[in-house]
This record gives C-alpha cells, sequence and structure tokens, in this order.
C-alpha cells in the first residue's frame, strides 16, 4: 500500500511539473519575467532646429533635470552608426554624440567612450571617417570601441523570446557603469521602427553572430531586440530626431525635419514618445508593447514628460505598406 | 615599409602565439590574417602560431571565431585553410577543414527555404538556388564568407590537396551565388544587391574580395563593371583597411586591365601615406591586411586563386 501511495504521490507531482511546465509555455514570456518597471519614468523632450556645438550646455541643463549620479561612473554612449551614404543622414550626428560625451564628463562622470558594433560594413574605421564622426572623436578626445570585435564575455539571456540561452556580449558594454543608448530616429522596413532599443543589436558582436548578425534575424528581430535589452540594460536615452528618417529606413528612406531630440531615463518610455512624435501607435510594434510589460514604462500614465509635451499636430511618418497601421490619426496623438 | 608592419605584428603576438584585436583575445581571423602576413613560405609549418591555429580546430574540421569560442565551426574556417595552406601545414588538418567547408551551405540550401524565397517571401531579389557560405551555420549565405570558401576551395584544388568533383561543384555554385548577389551598379554588398526595390550600393572590402573570388571569371557578367566600381571608389578611401583589399583584387586584375593597373599605383601610394601617418592602423587585421597589400602589389598576392 506504501508502495502505492508512493506511486500515486509521485505521478501526480510529475503530473504537476509536466502541467506547469505547458502552462508556462503558453504564458506570454513577460509574465514570467521579473517585472523591471520603475515606478515612473522621466522623458524630456528637446527642440533643436539644427546640429551644433552648443548642443552640449543644451544636454547638460536638461540632464541635471533627471537627477542623475555619474560622479566616477563610466558612461558608454552608443551611437547608430550603421553607414555612410553621401547625403543621406542615417547614422546619429556625430554633433549629437560629442555633446552628449561633453555633458556627460560635465556632470561628472569618471570616463566616457564611444562604442558601436555596425550590422553590414565591416570596415567600421571607414564609416567613422566617412560619417565625420572619427573628427568629432578626435577633437573632443575620446575613445572609440569597435564593439564588434572588443573581448567576449558570455552572459545568460535575461529573457527568452528567442530560445537562446546566452548571448556573448562585449566586455566594454557589460562593464560600463552607465550605457546610453543614441539611436537615430528612423522607421526600418523590418521592425517597424529603429529608436534606443533596437539600436541596441549593434552592442552584438559580429566577430561571434557575423555582419549583419544574421543570427538575430533568423530568431527575429523583435525577439532579438528583447533578450539583448534584458540582457544587457540602457540607463539613459539620448534620441536624435533632429533630422530623421521616413519611408524606407533605416538606410533608404527620406529625411524628416523632426527637430527634436528625446532624452529619457527609460528606453522603453524613450521609444514610445519617440514612437508618438513620428506619429506612429507604439503599442502596435511587437517588442515597444512587450517591453512595456516588464522592461519599461509605456503608459502615458508612468511617463513624466519633464520638458516639453507632444505636439497638438503631428503628420504621421511615411512607412511601408505593411506598416501603414502603425499610423496614428491626428487625433490620438495626445 | 612591409618589414616594419610585421616587426609591428610579430610584437603584437598574444603568449599562447594567436592575434586579437587591440591586445585582446585572440580572434581566429586575426591569427590567420597574420599568418599570411607572416609565415606565407615554407618551413614554418612547426611554427608556434600554426600549431595555435591547428590547436584551435574543431573535431568536424572546422574553426570557431576566438579562443573560448563554442565548437560550431564558423566563416573562419575558410581562412584558416587560406593561411594552412600558405604555411604549409600537414594534410590531414586540412582535408578535414576542406570536408567541412563543402558541407557547409547557408540555409537557402535547405528545399523549404529555397521554396520560401522562391514562392512567397520576394522582398530579397536573389535566387536561392545558387547559395554560398553564410557566417554561422543555420543562416543565409553571404558575400564575404562565399568568396574566402571560394578562394580556399580553389587554393586546396590548385595545390592538389583535393580535387575531387565535389569540392569543383561548390566552387562552381559559389561563384555562380556571387555572380547573383552582385548590386546592379557593379560590386558587392553584404549580401543582396537589391531588396524591396532599392538597389544597395557596393562595399569595398566585400567588392574586393569577391572579385579574388572570382579572378579567372572576368568575361562572366557584371565582374569588370564591378572592377570599374572598384577602380572609381578607392581614389581617396580614408580607411587603410579597405584600401589594402581594394589593392589585393586590384594586383589580380591588372594584367588584364589598364584602368585597374593605373589605379592600383595610386590606391598604392594613398596605403603608404595613411600607413605613414598611422591612421586606422590599430588593429592587427589591418595591419596584416596593409602588409599582404603591399606584398600583392610585388606580385605575391595570398588570396590568389589561378596557377
Amino acid at each position: 500500500m506504501i508502495s502505492v501511495d508512493r506511486r500515486r504521490a509521485f505521478i501526480s507531482s510529475a503530473g504537476l511539473v509536466v502541467g506547469g511546465m505547458a502552462t508556462a509555455k503558453l504564458l506570454p514570456e513577460e509574465m514570467l519575467l521579473r517585472d523591471r518597471r520603475p515606478a515612473r519614468s522621466q522623458v524630456a523632450i528637446l527642440s533643436a532646429d539644427a546640429y551644433s556645438e552648443g548642443l552640449a550646455d543644451s544636454f547638460t541643463r536638461v540632464l541635471s533635470m533627471f537627477g542623475l549620479s555619474l560622479r566616477h561612473k563610466s558612461v558608454l554612449l552608443k551611437p547608430n552608426l550603421v553607414e555612410y551614404i553621401a547625403g543621406v543622414e542615417v547614422n546619429t550626428n556625430p554633433l549629437l554624440v560629442s555633446a552628449a560625451a561633453e555633458a556627460f564628463r560635465k556632470l561628472g562622470a569618471r570616463s566616457v567612450v564611444v562604442a558601436e558594433g555596425p550590422g553590414h560594413q565591416r570596415d567600421t574605421y571607414l564609416v567613422l571617417a566617412e560619417s565625420g564622426l572619427d573628427a568629432q572623436l578626435r577633437g573632443h578626445k575620446l575613445t572609440f570601441v569597435d564593439l564588434n570585435r572588443d573581448e567576449l564575455i558570455k552572459v545568460t539571456t535575461r529573457a527568452n523570446y528567442t530560445g537562446l540561452d546566452h548571448l556573448w556580449l562585449p566586455r566594454t558594454v557589460l562593464e560600463s557603469d552607465f550605457v546610453v543608448s543614441m539611436p537615430k530616429i528612423k522607421t526600418h522596413h523590418w521592425a517597424g521602427v529603429t529608436l534606443s532599443m533596437k539600436n541596441m543589436f549593434g552592442i552584438v558582436p559580429g566577430t561571434k553572430y557575423g555582419w549583419p548578425k544574421n543570427v538575430l534575424h533568423w530568431k527575429g528581430i523583435h525577439r532579438s531586440i528583447l533578450d539583448i535589452c534584458a540582457t544587457a540594460p540602457i540607463q539613459f536615452v539620448i534620441a536624435d530626431g533632429v533630422i530623421a528618417m521616413e519611408g524606407n529606413g533605416p538606410l533608404h528612406g527620406t529625411h524628416r525635419h523632426l527637430g527634436k531630440i528625446v532624452l529619457a531615463n527609460d528606453p522603453v518610455a524613450a521609444d514610445f514618445v519617440c514612437a508618438q512624435l513620428m506619429g506612429l501607435n507604439p503599442n502596435l510594434v511587437w517588442h515597444l508593447d512587450r517591453a512595456s510589460h516588464f522592461l519599461g514604462n509605456g503608459s502615458p500614465g508612468r511617463i513624466d514628460l519633464i520638458t516639453e509635451q507632444l505636439p497638438h499636430q503631428i503628420v504621421p511618418f511615411n512607412v511601408l505598406p505593411e506598416f501603414a497601421h502603425l499610423r496614428l490619426r491626428p487625433k490620438t496623438l495626445r | 615599409m612591409t618589414k616594419r608592419l610585421r616587426q609591428i605584428l610579430k610584437e603584437s603576438q598574444h603568449a599562447d602565439a594567436m592575434w586579437g584585436h587591440q591586445g585582446h583575445h585572440g580572434l581566429i581571423e586575426s591569427t590567420c590574417l597574420a599568418m599570411l602576413a607572416l609565415y606565407r613560405q615554407s618551413g614554418h609549418e612547426q611554427s608556434p602560431a600554426v600549431r595555435a591555429l591547428r590547436d584551435h580546430q574543431n573535431p568536424d574540421g572546422s574553426w570557431p571565431a576566438f579562443s573560448g569560442d563554442e565548437p560550431d565551426g564558423c566563416w573562419v574556417t575558410a581562412l584558416a585553410v587560406i593561411a594552412l595552406l600558405s604555411a604549409g601545414s600537414e594534410v590531414s588538418s586540412l582535408s578535414r577543414a576542406i570536408r567541412w567547408l563543402v558541407g557547409a551551405r547557408g540555409r537557402e540550401a535547405n528545399w523549404f527555404w529555397r521554396w520560401r524565397f522562391q514562392a512567397a517571401d520576394k522582398s530579397v531579389r536573389f535566387d536561392p538556388a545558387k547559395y554560398g557560405w553564410s557566417w554561422v551555420p543555420g543562416t543565409t549565405s553571404w558575400v564575404i564568407p562565399t568568396a574566402f570558401s571560394v578562394i580556399a576551395l580553389s587554393q586546396a584544388r590548385r595545390l592538389g590537396i583535393n580535387r575531387t568533383a565535389v569540392v569543383t561543384e561548390r566552387i562552381e555554385l559559389g561563384v555562380s551565388m556571387l555572380l547573383d548577389r552582385m548590386c546592379p551598379s557593379g560590386g558587392w554588398n553584404a549580401g543582396n544587391g537589391m531588396a524591396l526595390g532599392v538597389q544597395y550600393s557596393a562595399y569595398i572590402d566585400a567588392t574586393a574580395i569577391a572579385l579574388l573570388a572570382l579572378a579567372g571569371h572576368e568575361t562572366a557578367p557584371g565582374v569588370r563593371d564591378s572592377l570599374a566600381w572598384l577602380v572609381h571608389r578607392l581614389p581617396g578611401c580614408p580607411s587603410p583597411y579597405s584600401l589594402a583589399w581594394g589593392i589585393l583584387a586590384l594586383s589580380v586584375y591588372r594584367n588584364i586591365s589598364t584602368e585597374a593597373s593605373n589605379a592600383l599605383a595610386c590606391a598604392t601610394n594613398e596605403l603608404t601615406a595613411l600607413i605613414d601617418r598611422g591612421v586606422g592602423m590599430d588593429d592587427e587585421c589591418t595591419l596584416a591586411v596593409c602588409a599582404l597589400a603591399l606584398d600583392a602589389v610585388e606580385g605575391d598576392n595570398a588570396f590568389e586563386v589561378r596557377s
């Protein structure tokens, strides 16, 4: 009798475990993840008609509103440096990068480095030189780290949207105290938009994953973005929307003079606000919607716009036909 | 100047006989390029670098991307073959590597994905029946891994390491993939030449490496256009890495094209000026490729596929 009871107990326990695992598989991934959303997030919209050295003072003033504690911290600026196409604003503007570096230095950062791993172009120095970023780096005595070839550390993923249980990520990123994602505000032909979270694709090393990081494309761009951002958190965002890109972004779209820079202490909140500035519905961008359930705030009720408010009127960005559903009607903007 | 580059390369070799990137952990790519720059003659079979490279070979014949990487094998296997062929390495290591290369193929080689790319997913213009090699297993073919694999197999065939029909077939398929993925205005981007109705622009390094692989196919459609693209793109190139790859390609075509020959002289002058100024010269791959480019100008091209 005792052995039968034990068998029943074992079968019941096993059933519970199997049932639990099956249920867990059916639950949305974010329900299984630790909720890392802050109670509230701050986002600053800064109007800027053009790129200039003067942006450093504006950044210092706005950054001080966030109450950041940067003293003795190492800051890593991650611009969006894709490739150079003459006459097309593809990359985060170099003046914006140097202005951010100067501002973080003024706020007491121990060190500021600029780091990026372009997705397709293996000659990182060529992109640096032709984009004008190299000149800015030299002028401001800034160190650049090629994340495609940096020393790598194997890290357990802190979300499981791709099924990858680990990623190899650059030591420079993982050992930085304060990672600042500096995207160019653009539409994206596969992901809908490319903002601060999508920008983190650039930390994934080409040495391990190739040029482009094709493994992640096959795992799904939205899913990869979530795993990367959950595993290598972004502490701050400075998004370049002075001249943004609409249409067939991120490379072959057209310029859109948005005249805005978005600063935020929460990448999800930053991307929600950026998408709204583009006249697009962030809740319909899969990775943004998912991220807003565990990684950061998407709900307007939990986002404080600490400088300017969203404009009353925005003409939605042109998008490829498959993303037409993202476009907001003007009256739903606010 | 090449002596100076080689001396810097020797000094940047790690204690484990590998090379990395700016002193970081050993990368197979850096190690192969440095070996090609330093040990491209027989008699180095037992050098520590050759032994280190062989020690990193996976049981299936492939190479990982770096020291400590998982043993999945990836695109650098082609570079390792080129480096070991140059150093006169033992045949068994090479045979296993060539077997792995012959079996490796882009994901579009699978019937399901080929069908999907042909029937359903037409946003990117390419012929999936013409497949090559990927950066890492399980992904689609890309230009640079395919070009290096074609070079590796062609050199192995030329040196008599493997002259089987299957090697010849893979070389021909790889060549057809490169020709298929060419940009409409010549040259090569990372992968396809056109997507979502947009013509992609070419990259210098991808174009140069593809042209190295296509030496002997000068009459194939688009090869001369791609050479012309490279000739016009190189002047003023600020990066020694891309310039050096451009020189390696031009040196192979100088005897069949006056433009290539003239451009080679100009590009060499520009490269030596950049090296003198130390611009963009702070990593081991660039140092090695620059040394290899200057050797190629003198007639000794490590990536030559013709007899």
